[in-house]
């Protein structure tokens, strides 16, 4: 069974927005989850959007993520359904990049 | 150093002045402190009769800080912009890793220094100059001081204020626009452009900020006249470069040259090339900015158009040398740190970008990358082309792209077995 990521961006900006406690948050939550990683990551580049969180392989980024969404991402990353109040925003030139990144194992 | 230079100096030719005595140092680097009455005595801090600005208009000096931008140009700009005040400042940040030039030539031609800040000034018609030097630099602090005490008993101040500012050791400290804001008190973080402090600078003030080895030009060029100038050079870049050479070489050093010298004067004759006698593998011909060159192209000529269509830079002079046994996946990712280090981060684009960069070359160097990786650089580098506030963004790019085309099957065996070669890796 492959792997799902939840990858946290813990650059300046997301971090200044509390993106530490939301990487925090989801360890506690998903520590047990069989097939689920919670990781930070250097930086996604949607920086006036964060907190970015990226699902890999699912491909699905989260922006402007708060505390009181862990619960709902946390779902998603066990197999339940798409945020879809947190997918908007990101420049899609963008998420192709990073999706590229992602791909070629960036993380 | 001096017993190198004797050793190795260059072949002189009668009647020919860009082999005999340089513009900056005349031995073409630096031997000697210069004392105040030592520089008098040579023509210093003379009255002026001619226009500053139209000599350095003629003379084509460009700014050795980097750019390259043309001085008379940025000076004009400055001078022509409406303001009750303005401003030069000498910028001796000096911050890029392995340069010295701005320190040697503070430490041994203080006054040189001083004079080309002041007879700016007087050519913009600034009444206030700064010295915004590396703090770091105790010598050139005490020299320089002096210096403004012995011009200013001297009466050769012409009512200029002269300030010295330390200026903290952060690499984006010596942007020109950083630098203003660290003499404005605030923090070293480049600002948006434009304005351009020309236009608006330091409090919001026309402003000139030009290098140090850009200011040592001013005395000679406005007392030997633009012709002289020069016949140092080549016809889009007039005059000479002080060329910073680290101990990786057997004769380290600043050493002027004129432009257009051929690198084999500077690696091998000055330099006496690699210690241990050690084979040539490449050139970074530019600081860490500069693309990489192949050993093969160490014949080139030491001017900005000549390593540009040769796909590299210039930059300030501080050139780097490396032997056949140097791992270019380790040097090129040091560079990348460097940028992912220095970044100020006040730029999204900039953290993201030098930060993707050091750490793709971090896996790849230590062989936990993906092939696919390669693909990647190039396009970070795009995605973020033109969206910060200063040059570091750019600044990763050529040395890394560079060194994957020359050096790809290093790349390709770190990747594989996490070191330079398989036969390393058993």
């Amino acid at each position: 069974m492959s792997c799902t990521y939840v990858l946290v961006c813990q650059n300046e900006d997301c971090k200044q927005r509390g993106s530490g406690e939301l990487l925090e948050k989801l360890h506690e939550k998903l520590k047990d989850s069989g097939g689920v990683e919670v990781k930070p990551y250097m930086c996604f580049g949607g920086c006036q959007a964060g907190p970015n969180i990226v699902l890999y392989p699912q491909k699905v980024w989260y922006a402007g993520v708060k505390r009181e969404d862990v619960d709902d991402i946390a779902a998603h990353a066990q197999g339940g359904a798409t945020v879809e109040r947190l997918t908007g925003g990101i420049d899609p030139s963008l998420k192709d990049l990073i999706y590229q990144l992602l791909d070629a194992g960036l993380f | 150093m001096r017993g190198c230079f004797e050793m190795h100096s260059p072949p002189r030719e009668e009647g020919n002045a860009n082999d005999t005595i340089m513009i900056l140092f005349p031995e073409g680097k630096p031997t000697h402190h210069e004392t105040f009455h030592e520089y008098c005595a040579a023509g210093g801090y003379q009255p002026v009769t001619k226009n500053i600005l139209d000599e350095v208009t003629a003379a084509g000096l460009r700014g050795r800080g980097g750019a390259g931008f043309p001085v008379a140009s940025k000076w004009t700009i400055a001078a022509q912009t409406e303001a009750d005040t303005r401003y030069v400042v000498c910028n001796a940040g000096e911050d890029e890793p392995r340069s010295f030039k701005d320190r040697v030539l503070l430490e041994y031609r203080p006054h040189l220094v001083l004079e080309g800040t002041l007879l700016a000034a007087r050519a913009i018609s600034a009444e206030r100059v700064y010295f915004y030097v590396n703090e770091t630099y105790d010598d050139c602090f005490a020299r320089l001081t002096t210096a403004i005490e012995e011009a200013t008993d001297a009466g050769f101040l012409h009512g200029i204020t002269v300030t010295v500012h330390r200026a903290p050791t952060v690499y984006v400290a010596g942007e020109d626009s950083a630098a203003l804001e660290v003499l404005e008190g605030k923090e070293p973080k480049p600002r948006q452009k434009p304005p351009y402090p020309a236009v608006a600078g330091l409090y919001g003030k026309p402003t000139v900020v030009n290098n140090v080895e850009t200011l040592a030009n001013i005395p000679p060029i406005v007392r030997k006249g633009a012709s002289w100038f020069r016949s140092y050079g080549t016809p889009e870049n007039p005059g000479t470069m002080i060329f910073c050479l680290d101990d990786d070489l057997n004769c380290p050093g600043a050493y002027e040259l004129p432009f257009g010298t051929p690198l084999p004067q500077l690696y091998e004759n000055l330099g006496n090339g690699l210690k241990g006698g050690k084979k040539l593998k490449a050139i970074l011909p530019g600081g860490p900015s500069s693309a990489f060159l192949p050993a093969d192209q160490v014949d080139i000529a030491l001017d900005p158009e000549s390593l540009k269509r040769a796909g590299s830079s210039l930059g300030c002079g501080v050139m780097r040398f490396y032997a056949e046994e140097m791992c270019m996946v380790e040097e090129t990712l040091r560079l990348a740190q460097f940028f992912s280090r220095e970044s100020c981060g006040q730029c999204p684009a900039c953290r993201m970008e030098t930060t993707m960069l050091a750490t793709m070359l971090e896996r790849i160097q230590q062989g936990k990358g993906d092939a696919a990786l390669f693909d990647q650089f190039q396009k970070v580098i795009d995605f973020n082309r033109g969206k910060g506030y200063c040059a570091l963004l750019n600044m990763p790019g050529p040395p890394i792209m560079s060194a994957l085309r020359l050096f790809r099957s290093e790349f390709d065996n770190h990747l594989r077995y996490g070191r330079c070669s398989e036969a390393q890796a058993r």
